[in-house]
């Protein structure tokens, strides 16, 4: 072969490989949302206005063993009816950064809501989460996100300024 | 019913329409009757001449008649070989004109002299290796207004006249002014259909827009309604407006509207004021291979800065500005790259490469095959771009590139990384992570479309979120004709794939499966997380420049 794609990339670091989720999203966290403790959700912004909606490691959902459902239909809007149409993504339900995008209902009775953090439009619900809820737990900043939104680069840059960086992150952790 | 065709003539004349114009009244379409005026209305004048001596001696006899029409044809015809020797500066130039009513000077040779020598100005500039031309007039819009206005007069004196029959401006300009440009530019004169070397000459006429005042008064309520919706209509006159107001005009409302009747005294003639002179675009075609992972295709600025410091584009276009003689602006403007699709900046094209054409604006000439040579080898100097070929192609050819770029099937090499043990396999988990013989076999082996079919697998992809924000979201099935893993000698956790594809599938997106946005992907396969490493366009499946291209 003419153009080895072995010798075309550097092979020193692979053991180091970062996930797709490292390699394109800076992670931002929201801590002890709506005063309630570690209620933590993780933001993951792409530079391009697109953010990924994930459950935080330190959530207390993580710590609990029991079986749950995630219910995509609260407070009389059905996320999973969401649509887009277009480039410019008309019909996208409007989000702020209180609208719960889903209830975790365990089996127990338990439930809490996992709200979206910013302001923007609902592009995707990660419909892999209906099949196989497991993903929540199992991958929660990889396929195991939560939705999709779609901001103003204005809004974007303003959060990611505003909130908690990943090393900012692990540093409050240890406290 | 015959027309009095002396009568249009005499009347053309009285109203003042120089020699050529009076040919356009008469309906005349032959083009050579143009070409010498002077001698073509003779006919018409001296039959004038002898109708009024048969009036003023109807006592002689028809013999008498015909020695005297005799003479007065040998007499005009000494006199215009006279004027045909004298040819190269006629007298005519030093004395002032008398400007056509109709044309305004522009059918009359006497203001030509000019208009030859800007053209020529503008062909020693941009020398043009095109023999043959076409030429097209932009005329001041009051010649529409006062062509009317002798047509008029013609259908109201001269029983069944037509002026449907009018021979145009342009056509007549065309044969009159056209022929004679061709022996001062030494160039072939065309139709614009033919040749691809057009000549336009912008004519003003000081007064123009005062004359078609009147119209407003003519056709009252047409402008009253434009002004109304200024909004939409920023001039005021235009061709078509002109000709809108003109629809059903009658000589009583032109001399209720003008006291001159639309025929002022012509102060000055019409005058060229600019000529634009250009060349239908030239084309080559060719393909690219593309060695660089930090190129994109085409320049990359992001709020008005460089991202990346050259593009493929660049690389092919600086050869070329340089034989025509072009600035980096100017190449910028008037070449033009037109690729059989794209691949990402950090993604080699390798193989035979990708085709392309550049279309060329208002070339001077086509370059030698020598020259294309030499531009094939200055790209391919930088080691980012090698172009083996470029050939001439023709317009039609670009739709076979945007036909490609829907149709065309796509092989890619992948270097890609196993991340995780796949969950098929037992194995310890804190074993390293290495490229099985079951992991190939379930790679080379899958197939989830009908045997027989032409495509092994058939996935989904979401629109990858890298592009999300500008396109729209949907679901589309794309196709993986083939599909082929191998181990990486060295490198346990490597695996080698070559994938044919059907246009437009990402398979960026298909190796690392994008959170599952792209299904069954090649961590499905695995049943393991993967990634991709390095990616390679290995053909473009399109025959390109030519059906013989590439031999395959
Ligand atoms: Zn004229």
């Amino acid at each position: 072969m003419e153009y080895n794609i072995l010798d075309s990339v550097d092979l020193t670091d692979v053991s180091n490989f970062k996930s797709f989720t490292d390699r394109y999203f800076s992670k931002r966290y929201i801590l002890n949302v709506g005063g309630k403790e570690n209620n933590d959700i993780m933001l993951m912004f792409h530079s391009n206005r697109i953010t990924l909606l994930s459950l935080a490691p330190s959530h207390f959902f993580f710590k609990k063993n029991c079986d749950y459902k995630i219910n995509f239909n609260v407070h009389n809007i059905d996320r999973l009816s969401n649509t887009v149409k277009g480039k410019g993504k008309k019909g996208g339900q409007m989000l702020n950064p209180k609208s719960v995008i889903c209830k975790i209902e365990y089996d127990d009775g338990a439930n809490f809501d996992v709200p979206c953090g910013m302001k923007g439009t609902l592009i995707e619900i990660n419909e892999e989460l209906i099949k196989d809820p497991q993903l929540l737990k199992s991958e929660p900043d990889s396929t195991g996100f939560i939705a999709i939104i779609l901001s103003s680069i204005a809004i974007s840059d303003s959060m990611k300024n505003e909130l908690l960086t990943h090393e900012e992150y692990l540093k409050s952790l240890k406290l | 019913m015959e027309i009095d065709q002396n009568n249009i003539f005499k009347l053309c004349k009285e109203l003042g329409c120089c020699d050529a114009c009076c040919l356009r009244y008469l309906g005349l379409k032959n083009p050579s009757a143009y070409e010498n005026t002077k001698d073509v209305v003779t006919k018409y004048a001296v039959q004038e001449t002898a109708i009024k001596s048969s009036d003023l001696e109807d006592s002689k006899d028809s013999k008498t008649l015909e020695d005297i029409k005799k003479n007065i044809l040998e007499d005009i015809n000494i006199e215009s070989d006279i004027n045909g020797d004298s040819c190269k500066s006629p007298p005519s130039k030093k004395r002032k004109i008398e400007p056509c009513v109709t044309c305004l000077g522009i059918l009359q040779e006497e203001t030509w002299a000019d208009s030859f020598e800007m053209v020529k100005e503008v062909l020693e500039k941009k020398r043009y290796a095109c023999n043959t031309f076409a030429c097209a007039l932009s005329a001041p819009m009051a010649t529409i207004l006062r062509e009317r206005v002798v047509a008029l007069h013609l259908e109201k004196s001269i029983s069944h006249y037509d002026a449907n029959a009018l021979t145009p401006l342009k056509e007549a300009w065309k044969w009159s002014f056209g022929t004679k440009l061709a022996t001062h530019i030494g160039k072939i004169l065309d139709s614009g259909a033919v040749s691809p070397l057009l000549i336009t000459l912008n004519i003003d006429y000081l007064d123009d827009l005062q004359e078609l005042e009147a119209l407003k008064t003519i056709a009252a309520t047409l402008f009253e309604s434009r002004s109304q919706q200024r909004k939409r209509f920023s001039t005021e006159f235009t061709r078509r407006v002109v000709e809108q107001a003109l629809e059903d005009v009658t000589l009583e409302m032109i001399q209720a509207a003008s006291e001159s009747c639309c025929l002022p005294q012509i102060t000055a003639p019409a005058k060229c004021v600019s000529v634009v002179c250009t060349h239908t675009p030239m084309y080559l075609g060719g393909r690219y291979i593309k060695l660089s992972r930090e190129l994109p295709q085409t320049p990359w600025i992001l709020g008005g800065r460089r991202v990346m410091p050259s593009s493929v584009q660049e690389i092919i276009f600086q050869p070329l500005a340089e034989f025509y003689g072009m600035s980096a602006a100017e190449a910028e403007r008037r070449l033009k790259l037109v690729a059989a699709g794209r691949e990402d900046v950090d993604v080699r094209c390798l193989g035979d490469g990708r085709p392309f054409a550049i279309e060329i604006t208002d070339p001077q000439r086509q370059l030698t095959s020598e020259e294309l040579a030499q531009a094939c080898k200055v790209i391919s100097s930088g080691g980012e771009v090698i172009v083996k070929e470029l050939v001439p192609i023709v317009k039609e050819d670009l739709a076979l590139l945007k036909k490609g770029e829907e149709s065309k099937t796509k092989t890619y090499h992948a270097l890609c990384i196993k991340l995780s043990h796949s969950e098929l396999d037992e194995v310890d988990p804190d074993s390293p992570v290495t490229v099985t013989d079951a992991d190939l076999e379930r790679i080379n082996s899958y197939r989830n479309t009908k045997e027989g079919d032409e495509a092994k697998i058939e996935i989904t992809q979401k629109t990858p979120i890298r592009v999300l924000h500008r396109r729209p979201l949907l679901t589309r099935t794309r196709h993986l004709i083939e599909l082929h893993a191998e181990k990486v000698p060295g490198h346990a956790q490597l695996l080698y794939v070559r994938v044919r594809t059907s246009a437009g599938t990402y398979v960026k997106e298909w190796a690392h499966g994008e959170l599952r946005r792209t299904r069954p992907a090649l961590p499905d396969l695995l049943r393991a997380r993967t990634d991709l490493l390095a990616l390679d366009v290995a053909a473009v499946h399109l025959h390109w420049p030519n059906a013989h291209f590439p031999t395959q």
